[in-house]
Formats: C-alpha cells, structure tokens, sequence
C-alpha cells in the first residue's frame, strides 16, 4: 500500500508529493521525506565496495521506520524519486517497475514547454498518471 | 523513408526561421542579443533532452563519461550519428568534432561574385557570410551546454566552424 510518492530535485528541492492514504499527514510525509535525503547522499557518496550498486539508478530500501518502508532511486540528471509505502510484502521487482513507469512519466512531464525546470511541476496530466500507476502498484503480484 | 525527409525538412525550416527571427526582427540591431536568446532557447531545449535520453542510462561516475555519452547515445538520437572525433586535454577542455553536422549541410557560405575587382570586398563579404552561419551554431551550443548542466557539469561552449560541414564544439568546464 503506497502511502506517498515525492520528487526531489538536485538542490533538493521539493519538486512534488503527492499522498494516497485519507489521513491528513503531510507535514509527517514530509518530515521523513527529508529525511531520506540524508540517507541517499550517504549512500552515493560512500559506495559499497561490493560494487554492483555503484552506478544503479534504483537505490533500493532506504531505511523502515516504525510504520513505514522507504525506498529511493536516483536518476542520471540528480532527480531523486522517494517512495513511501505501509508494512506489507512489498516485492523490490515491484518497486523497481513502479520506478520505471514514474521516471517515464515524469520525463514527460519535465518535457512540456510550459514547465519551468527548478519549480514545481503542476501539471494534471502528471498527477493522473501518477495516480494510474500507483494503483496498479503490486496488483501483477496476484496473478 | 519519405517520413524522415518531412521531418528533417520541417527541423531545417524551422532553425532558419528562428535565427532569421531573432536576427531580422526581434533583435535587430543588436546581434549579442540575438545570439544570447537563441543560445538560452537550446539550453531549454538541451536540458529536457538530456533528461529524456539519460533514461535507461546507469549513473555517470565522471565528468569523462558524461561527455562520452554526449558524444555518442545523445548525438546519435538527435542526429542519427556519433560526434567523430573527441579530444581532451585533460584538465576542463573537450573538442567535440562533426565532420559532416546536419544542420549545415544545405547551407554554402561561399561569397557571391559580384564584385571580384576589389579584393578587401570580398574578405568582408566572406566575414559577412562566416558571420552569418555562426549565427546558426549558437543553437546546438546551447543544446550541448543545457545537456550537460542537467547532469551537474556546468560549462561553456563555443562552436567552430572553419572547415565546412565539418563543425567543432569547444566544451571548457567550469571548474
């Protein structure tokens, strides 16, 4: 269950958040999106010697709080995409697909004319795409 | 194959119309201006693109590999080609060079023959026309420096073209 989905841009600035559960809890969405900014830098500045994640763009399992799991993913051009989801088996081959689609859709919405790169991104047609994947998050499990 | 020919007459069109634009209309007594414009309007579009592009690529651990993927994923998808030559002198400076850069093929800058007697005539009717296509470069400097600033590499960039259609693009990092 996919509580919230932020982007970050490379000054990490807040470029989008959007939550998906009812409860009105955005400052505490916020709060430990910021603070998983902390954990991404360390985890690209201090790379793993055990090399094979060195240059991914999927940061993997970021760090559990007590209710939450937080996962991360970096892209080429230092966007960082934070993905914030409740307890239950969430399968990382599920996360790395519902990244993909998210960068896809983001991509498009950086690539209107009318968006401003370092603001905001306002756009409708982002936010219900958005909302389209993180819907269809995890559902390819039960089949 | 007759797709392609629309599409890149329409990209040739619409260079053409946008330096004649700014140069003839918009900023027309001031070329500095002009040339700034067009440059800021490549940096935009050099920006999205990269952000396209870099899509399926792993991260970029230097300054080196960004350059590298400029040369040969993003040119080959905005140009159907690799840049053929890539030189550096290790500390800042890169020289990405086309020998046969798209965007120039159809354009001659040979001078008219008009007036052959006189021969300072026609140094500054070279000058002119040399003055003139280097107003079409400003815009694939921009591209190429909004790419690069998108993947944290602030720079400068400056086109060159003495050897016709072969053009040569200076990348000085800022360090």
């Amino acid at each position: 269950m996919i509580v919230c989905i932020a982007v970050v841009g490379h000054q990490n600035n807040p470029l989008y958040l959007q939550s998906f559960t009812e409860a009105d809890d955005a400052l505490k969405l916020h709060h430990i999106v910021h603070c998983s900014l902390d954990v991404i830098d360390e985890r690209v500045n201090n790379p793993k010697k055990t090399g094979s994640t060195l240059n991914e763009t999927y940061l993997g399992l970021l760090y559990p709080t007590e209710n939450y799991k937080v996962y991360g993913y970096l892209t080429n051009t230092k966007v960082k995409f934070i993905l914030v989801t409740t307890h239950l088996d969430v399968r990382d081959a599920d996360v790395r697909n519902f990244f993909r689609r998210f960068h896809s859709a983001y991509v498009d919405a950086v690539s209107n004319p009318f968006h401003v790169p370092g603001k905001k991104i306002t756009s409708q047609t982002f936010a219900e795409r958005v909302s389209t994947i993180v819907k269809s998050f995890g559902l390819s499990s039960a089949v | 194959m007759g797709k392609r020919e629309v599409v890149e007459s329409c990209m040739d069109n619409l260079m053409i119309e946008m330096v004649s634009a700014y140069c003839n209309q918009f900023y027309a007594t001031k070329p500095e201006l002009a040339a700034r414009r067009i440059e800021a309007i490549g940096y935009h579009v050099g920006h999205q693109l990269s952000e396209r592009y870099t899509m399926e690529h792993p991260r970029f651990s230097d300054h080196l590999e960004a350059i590298k993927f400029i040369c040969k994923d993003f040119w080959s998808e905005l140009f159907k080609k690799q840049i053929d030559n890539l030189k550096t002198n290790h500390r800042g400076t890169f020289v990405l060079q086309d020998n046969r850069f798209r965007w120039l093929t159809r354009m001659s800058i040979s001078p008219t023959n008009t007036d052959l007697s006189q021969d300072s005539s026609i140094t500054t009717i070279e000058n002119k026309a040399l003055q003139a296509t280097s107003m079409y470069l400003y815009f694939p400097c921009g591209i190429i420096r909004g790419a690069l600033s998108n993947l944290g590499i602030a720079c400068a960039v400056s086109a060159d073209m003495s050897n016709h259609p072969a053009c040569s693009f200076v990348v000085r990092v800022k360090a």
